[in-house]
């Protein structure tokens, strides 16, 4: 299913620095994981505002950025 | 009404004590200020915690200019906000700064932004100083409009002007093209970030840690010089006896710093801190009354902590001088109000802040925090509350987003709410959903066990639904609900009723039942008279005179004029403010009865009194009058330009429109002979005439039939003319009836018809005898000179009670047409004039767009009355006695 503005999808956000899970309801209760010096926040994200709502979180509290991606949705980990 | 621009938002904070200072940054700001005098622009891009705000702070306190501050919040998104709040922020240097453009802004049909933005420039420009305005926070907005609006304002600064713009993003501005320009300063998170020295600086000297250099090293590299980071790795180690420890689990650990250091910082509070902390997360700004009352705890005084947070550099900003209000430096506020989490107290505290919030009188708070305490009745009732004063400065819009935001069935069970937001629908040109809300809000009311309470209720949803029956172009509904609202809405509510007979007004006069239209302002003004509100009753005599000119009762017309006129004299300055209009119509009048003096003199007063007045459609009616002027003289190409520049000036009123500008053009095109001109005005027209005459139609159907007469196709001609008169005699318009007969006449006479031309013409001159009409016969030209003057031989002897009118009226015909001149200023083009200088033709110019003299003398910096003396000088030169004879000769001279 190709997501468009309005439709979800899932998304995968890279982050340098560790962030342990408690922050998962400031991230919209993305599923945290903490990988070689990095966090991944993996979760179904709503649409194209969402995103950028989250981009924007994680700007405010300073985490760098480090890569976005989609994830087709049968990816598991 | 102006919104209320919170002070806080303009206070310049001062320089912090104990700050690291930094003066390499401080020299770059300062480059960024001496290069010659090039306008630039100052970026501070970097994200939170930073210490950007703390360094403009400390800059704009030495940096020897006026600094203009605004901290921006999410509310300033909104394009019409933003330049108020500029424009307040200037205020504080240039206290007179854009108060025009205040107003304009204000207003229900603001002018498009670029002309408010290039007048702020202006006066900017004029400014001797050179200023500083700083935008903080810039990355809150999140608005196209203003972000172009800003784009605009950078690209055309003036040298005096220094933007400085921080933000944790950069903003959506060509900063490319003002890099490659060198018009912009930058400093970024690698400039911001503390070095080594700064970083010991600040642990020893400002947090007062007493640390080896290898532990400023590894804080240090922990942290890569983010200043939040290290002052909360100090609030952590404060008083504290194993800083080693601290420093050594922190450096050694992989966690987030902020998350680790946070959690850090907020265990080691004594407990009340960590209450009062986490509490007052929930707050946009805090103060000591308000803290108290979140808290409910007597024991501690919230003024005492919120200056200890302030003292231990606890991310608590103050907002003014005094040092009342405060706020939470943002990144901390956010996670702070993530950690609360929703606590079972959550919603009491929201309800506390609610309270008190609306006992403080700020509505839109107090309703935010009654929502998000979930507590709806409360919400719906301050929404209430919130709404006469959202309509009055035309925020109706803002308000439904908030009520929509309640659950239908608490809008349902009020009635006056309902009723609100009917009207509010109404406002916002959607009257289906009005209409809907409107009976509920009848509903609500039928169920109300209270109905005193609702007493004016009723009277209202009758007036809201007259004006949306109005929108609607339901005539009939229209003057049924304003009736009715007429007899529901109590006589000393002067503003309700004056909406009613408006529109009672407006109806009747759209459908031609002009006597009815008139009796509706005659009730008003005795009303109006009788409680004591003489602005009122003069501001309505011009629309009884309009009334009374169409329905050709000339003298009665004059009369009503004289009669305000003598009420503004009795009533001062702001009464006269308004006269304008009053001369205008009397010197149209006289014109029409044909003394030159009155109608001269009237003129004059009305000129005069235009260039002061406040009457939003005085330059069009002006420019509609002089047109008139120049038609009756024969000077089709001045009358032609002046009816564009009416044209132009347009604004639109609830006064129909009887006289379309296009369709006077037309009858120019006519009298000049162009008509092919006046037939590409009747293809456009021809169509949207309906088959039923009516009195909007007619003007232009009495213009279409001399188009045809003009052509020489007379079919159907008579009868529409004839059906025309009969409706018009049917409502009395008698002066539509004079018009139209006229007409018939000249149908008659050009198919040759001379028994019903002279019968016609005989009806005309009885009907306008008594009044003195004059020139809506000489307006005719040469076809009713001849008309007349065959009529006149049909005239037995001089005992014939028309003969002296008639003889009048040829006396003051030109003898032919050739006489007419068709432009007096080309015999005089052989005449040497003085030319003019180049502030006089500067001068000139400006006169030529259409400007007043204040707006002239603005635009050049001239006073006034250097504008006036030039205005002399011109007209002199080009022999002229008005601007828009100098402007056609001038014209004409190739001058412009």
């Amino acid at each position: 299913m190709k997501p468009t503005e309005t439709s979800s999808a899932n998304y995968e956000i890279r982050v340098a620095g560790s962030l342990p899970p408690q922050w998962r309801d400031w991230f919209d209760g993305l599923v945290i994981n903490m990988e070689n010096g990095e966090t991944l926040l993996r979760g179904p994200v709503a649409d194209q505002a969402a995103l950028f709502g989250l981009l924007k979180k994680i700007r405010d509290v300073g985490l760098p950025l480090v890569s976005v991606r989609q994830i087709p949705f049968q990816e598991k980990k | 009404m102006v919104t209320t621009i919170l002070a806080t938002k303009l206070y310049i904070p001062p320089p912090r004590d104990k700050i690291v200072l930094r003066p390499h940054l401080i020299e770059r700001l300062n480059e960024g200020l001496s290069s010659g005098r090039t306008p630039g622009v100052t970026l501070i891009s970097a994200s939170a915690g930073f210490g950007k705000t703390t360094l403009v702070s400390e800059w704009v306190a030495s940096c020897g200019r006026p600094v203009a501050w605004l901290s921006l919040d999410n509310g300033d998104s909104n394009l019409s906000r933003f330049l108020t709040c500029i424009i307040a922020a200037l205020q504080t240097i240039q206290p007179a700064l854009g108060e025009n453009l205040l107003a304009a802004l204000q207003a229900p049909q603001p002018p498009p932004v670029e002309t408010l933005l290039t007048s702020l420039l202006n006066e900017i420009s004029a400014l001797p100083d050179d200023l500083i305005l700083v935008l903080d926070d810039y990355h809150l907005l999140d608005s196209k409009s203003v972000d172009a609006a800003l784009t605009f304002l950078v690209e055309h600064q003036p040298p005096q002007l220094r933007l400085l713009i921080a933000s944790r993003e950069d903003p959506p501005l060509p900063l490319a093209r003002l890099r490659v320009r060198n018009q912009l300063t930058e400093l970024r998170t690698a400039d911001l970030r503390f070095t080594p020295a700064e970083a010991t600086n600040f642990l020893k000297r400002t947090m007062g840690l007493n640390l080896s250099e290898s532990d400023v090293a590894g804080l240090e590299k922990r942290t890569e010089g983010w200043i939040a980071g290290l002052q909360l790795a100090a609030l952590s180690m404060q008083g504290q006896k194993d800083t080693a420890g601290f420093i050594q689990s922190f450096t050694g650990s992989n966690r987030f710093v902020l998350d680790y250091l946070l959690e850090e910082v907020i265990q080691r509070q004594p407990e009340h801190i960590q209450t009062f902390l986490l509490r007052t997360s929930i707050l946009n700004r805090l103060c000591a009354p308000l803290c108290d009352a979140i808290l409910d705890n007597a024991a501690i005084s919230a003024q005492e902590t919120l200056e200890n947070l302030e003292r231990a550099n606890l991310f608590i900003v103050p907002l003014d001088q005094e040092r009342r209000w405060y706020r939470y430096h943002h990144l901390f506020g956010d996670l702070l109000r993530q950690r609360l989490g929703a606590p079972a107290e959550l919603s009491e505290i929201h309800l506390r802040a609610s309270r008190w919030h609306e006992a403080n009188g700020d509505l839109s708070e107090a309703f935010h925090h009654a929502i998000s305490a979930a507590d709806f009745e409360r919400a719906a009732r301050l929404a209430e509350a919130a709404w006469s004063s959202a309509e009055e400065s035309f925020q109706s819009a803002a308000w439904l987003v908030w009520v929509n935001q309640l659950p239908e069935a608490v809008i349902r069970s009020k009635p006056e709410l309902c009723f609100q937001a009917g009207r509010a629908y109404s406002d916002a040109g959607d009257p289906k959903t009005s209409e809907i809300h409107l009976q509920n809000a009848e509903r609500a009311l039928a169920e109300e066990p209270d109905q005193d309470g609702f007493a004016i209720l009723p009277g209202n949803i009758a007036l809201t639904r007259a004006y949306n029956a109005q929108v609607q172009g339901n005539l009939k509904d229209t003057v049924k609900y304003a009736e009715l609202a007429l007899q529901l809405i109590p006589e000393d509510d002067i503003y309700r009723r004056a909406q009613a007979v408006i529109t009672l007004e407006i109806t009747h006069w759209a459908s031609g039942a002009l006597e009815s239209s008139l009796r509706a302002i005659q009730v008003w003004m005795a009303d109006m008279h009788k409680v004591g509100n003489p602005v009122f009753v003069i501001a309505s005599a011009f629309a009884e005179a309009d009334l009374l000119v169409v329905l050709g009762r000339l003298h009665e017309a004059i009369r009503a004029y004289q009669q305000a006129l003598q009420l503004a004299a009795e009533h001062g300055a702001e009464a006269q403010q308004i006269t304008a209009h009053h001369h205008l119509g009397l010197a149209l009048i006289c014109h029409e009865l044909g003394d030159s003096e009155p109608t001269a003199a009237h003129l004059q007063t009305a000129a005069d009194l235009g260039q002061r007045t406040t009457l939003v459609d005085w330059l069009h009616r002006w420019k509609l009058a002089q047109a008139r002027f120049k038609e009756s003289a024969g000077e089709w190409d001045a009358a032609l330009e002046l009816l564009d520049e009416a044209k132009q000036v347009y604004v639109k009123t609830p006064i129909p429109i009887t006289r379309p500008v296009e369709t006077l053009k037309a009858r120019i095109h006519l009298k000049q002979g162009r008509l092919d001109k006046a037939r590409e005005w009747a293809k456009g027209r021809e169509n949207s005439i309906p088959d039923e005459v009516s009195y909007l139609a007619e003007f232009d159907v009495l213009t279409l039939v001399r188009v045809r007469l003009a052509e020489g196709s007379f079919a159907g001609v008579n009868d529409l003319l004839d059906r025309l008169r009969i409706l018009a005699e049917a409502q009395n318009r008698m002066g539509s009836v004079l018009e139209i007969l006229l007409t018939e006449a000249l149908a008659h006479q050009a198919q040759g018809h001379a028994p019903q031309a002279f019968a016609t013409l005989e009806r005309a001159l009885i009907l306008a005898k008594p009044e003195g009409y004059f020139r809506i016969f000489l307006d005719e030209g040469e076809a009713m000179r001849l008309l007349i003057s065959d009529f006149r031989l049909t005239i037995a002897s001089c005992a014939h009670p028309l003969f002296g009118y008639v003889d009048k009226l040829l006396s003051t015909f030109p003898q032919s047409a050739e006489a007419i001149p068709q432009s007096k200023i080309a015999n005089q083009k052989s005449e040497i004039f003085e030319s003019l200088s180049d502030r006089e033709l500067a001068v000139l110019r400006l006169v030529a767009q259409g400007l007043s003299n204040t707006e002239i003398s603005q635009r050049l910096y001239l006073a006034l009355s250097t504008v006036k003396g030039h205005n002399m000088r011109i007209f002199d030169k080009l022999q002229v006695q008005n601007r828009t004879e100098a402007v056609v000769r001038a014209r004409e001279l190739g001058l412009l």
